[in-house]
């Protein structure tokens, strides 16, 4: 570990050749901190350490969600059995580099992590009845051949726009390579009237791709059931709104809504899922 | 988190000119112009990632290539017996939203700068930005001079078109030169450098702009091409001015004609002698910044 980094240490993990999985808790509809909190879950992840946020957060107060007042967190957690890493963090607002080279320090030298896979989402203007996608950008052709044998879309071309910045997943993914890291980014296009919800279908397919690459034997009964529930409430929306159908049958015949459409859509849906949670 | 040098140069007792970006962009336009126009030469920069956020990523066929940071390079030229270093900061390497550079990194880029330049000997630094002032775009903007020594002063008072501090209307020689082409003055003081800021005067209407301000930085290329004792083809320079101008006028027509009409008398402000219809008075001043913040602000922050 560098000196002078901000980590505490609870626990010293038995890992000897681990995974490490990166989620961002404020991710679009809450893929990060779904997918991660999924698999501390099933594979009974133990909070090993943390980061410490004075130096990578705005500490001029507290945010409140949902009713409760918030703080960042940045937490690793062990799932040993498995040799995985899980780590759940909120984005940090500076010091960018500091931090993702905090994260690493931890996972190079209390995990010996081989492999990196950070999650992502990214808005989608297909209906939610579309089978979700899994992108992958990689840091080495030697990872992007690894991959070869999954569900992946593996040939992304992409250059950041004026105006805009790269993502924090492409910084870590960037610093990962300067340490011969493998790493993976895994982006999931979300319906944008579900991006302020959450989208069970796009957790599945994450979850389904990591199960599959890291032998986790992952029981995912509750998740289909989850994803039916949702489909289920959907569809509901759909009926009683005919609006609202029309809108998605011309999502799911790929046309365009125009801006005000997609607002009236994104409200219905939202009002409704939270009438039902 | 460091310098990188790619060569060392052999330069004697060189002088060193740096800025970045600002209000106008006038400094780093002025350093940039000089740097291009005598086509000095690339030797270093200062590592970026532990100041910057990276700006450009690219990806081919899903895998990332190239993630590419804001740039802080040093260039080197000799120029009629004298050797100039050129440091040119792409972005200023601020902390939590804020606009310009300050604390601790803001420090730490400032040190480095000077770490080169003390390495090739250099006593000598000029940096470069902005001076908001009640000035109009269609006057020939002046030049503010700060020196970081009082044994500059004398040197100053011969330059032409440019004020120290203590000339300015109502200032009493204070002020406050933000961000790093400030902070650079003030760290060269303390490492022992002697250094002088030259600020081009921009209208104080045209400071929310998304625009350069090259009508400024001609202005301070001119002061800093006759410190430096050398010559500058300018063609570039007036060429972008030209353009620059045209979007200042289309801009200014736009305000309301009652706020442009106090805005006009703008162009009547003279310093050494008064021309009519008279220099403005405070008073005048004073509404003249109350109608332009008001018309910003209606506009929805000025830009």
């Amino acid at each position: 570990m560098s000196q002078g980094y901000p980590i505490t240490i609870y626990k010293e993990p038995d890992l000897r050749r681990s995974s490490l999985v990166l989620g961002w808790s404020e991710d679009m509809g809450n893929l990060g901190r779904k997918v991660t909190d999924y698999l501390n879950w099933e594979l009974r992840g133990e909070e090993f350490a943390e980061i410490e946020p004075e130096d990578f957060f705005s500490l001029g107060g507290v945010a409140i969600e949902g009713d409760l007042a918030q703080f960042p967190e940045s937490k690793f957690y062990a799932c040993q059995e498995h040799e995985l890493v899980v780590f759940q963090s909120g984005s940090p607002g500076v010091e960018w580099y500091k931090f993702l080279n905090s994260v690493l320090d931890v996972a190079e030298h209390h995990c010996r992590v081989k492999e990196l896979y950070v999650l992502g989402a990214m808005i989608s203007f297909s209906a939610h009845t579309a089978p979700r996608q899994l992108l992958a950008v990689v840091n080495s052709a030697e990872m992007k051949e690894v991959l070869g044998q999954y569900d992946l879309a593996r040939d992304m071309d992409y250059q950041t726009a004026p105006g805009e910045r790269p993502t924090l997943n492409s910084f870590l993914l960037w610093i990962a390579q300067g340490r011969n890291i493998p790493g993976v980014s895994l982006w999931v296009p979300i319906p944008f009237y579900l991006a302020a919800m959450e989208d069970a279908q796009a957790q599945k397919k994450v979850l389904s791709f990591l199960d599959e690459r890291l032998d986790l034997k992952i029981d995912f009964s509750d998740l289909d059931q989850k994803i039916r529930e949702q489909n289920e409430q959907l569809a509901q929306v759909r009926s009683r709104f005919p609006q609202i159908d029309d809108y998605i049958n011309r999502l799911e015949s790929n046309l365009m809504l125009s801006e005000e459409e997609n607002g009236e859509l994104i409200k219905k849906i939202e009002d409704f899922l939270r009438e039902g949670d | 988190m460091g310098i990188r040098l790619y060569q060392e140069p052999q330069l004697e007792n060189p002088i060193l000119v740096a800025s970045w970006p600002g209000i106008g962009n006038i400094g780093i336009i002025a350093v940039d112009t000089l740097r291009g126009v005598l086509e000095a030469e690339e030797f270093g920069e200062i590592e970026p990632w532990d100041f910057f956020y990276p700006k450009r990523v690219l990806i081919r066929k899903g895998i990332l290539e190239y993630l590419e940071f804001p740039s802080s390079k040093f260039y080197f030229k000799r120029v009629g017996g004298k050797d100039i270093i050129f440091f040119i900061g792409e972005e200023q390497p601020t902390e939590g939203g804020r606009m310009y550079a300050e604390g601790r990194k803001a420090f730490h880029m400032a040190n480095l700068v000077l770490d080169v330049a003390e390495k090739f000997k250099c006593r000598r630094v000029y940096t470069s930005g902005a001076a908001v002032a009640l000035t109009h775009h269609t006057t020939k903007p002046r030049v503010w001079a700060v020196p970081n020594s009082e044994s500059l002063i004398p040197e100053i008072r011969g330059y032409g078109n440019t004020v120290l501090m203590s000339a300015i209307e109502g200032r009493g020689g204070h002020g406050n030169i933000t961000g790093l082409n400030g902070l650079l003055l003030g760290v060269a003081k303390k490492r022992g450098f002697e250094a002088i800021c030259l600020m081009g005067e921009i209208p104080v209407y045209l400071q929310g702009l998304p625009l350069s301000y090259p009508k400024a930085s001609k202005s301070v290329l001119e002061v800093l091409s006759h410190s430096l004792k050398i010559e500058v083809n300018l063609d570039k320079l007036d060429e972008l001015d030209q353009e620059v101008g045209r979007r200042i006028e289309e801009f200014y027509q736009q305000i309301p004609s009652e706020i442009r009409g106090q805005l006009d008398r703008l162009k009547h402000v003279a310093y050494a002698q008064p021309a009519e219809p008279g220099p403005i008075t405070e008073e005048e001043e004073k509404r003249i910044m109350e109608d332009v913040e008001k018309f910003f602000k209606k506009r929805g922050g000025g830009g």
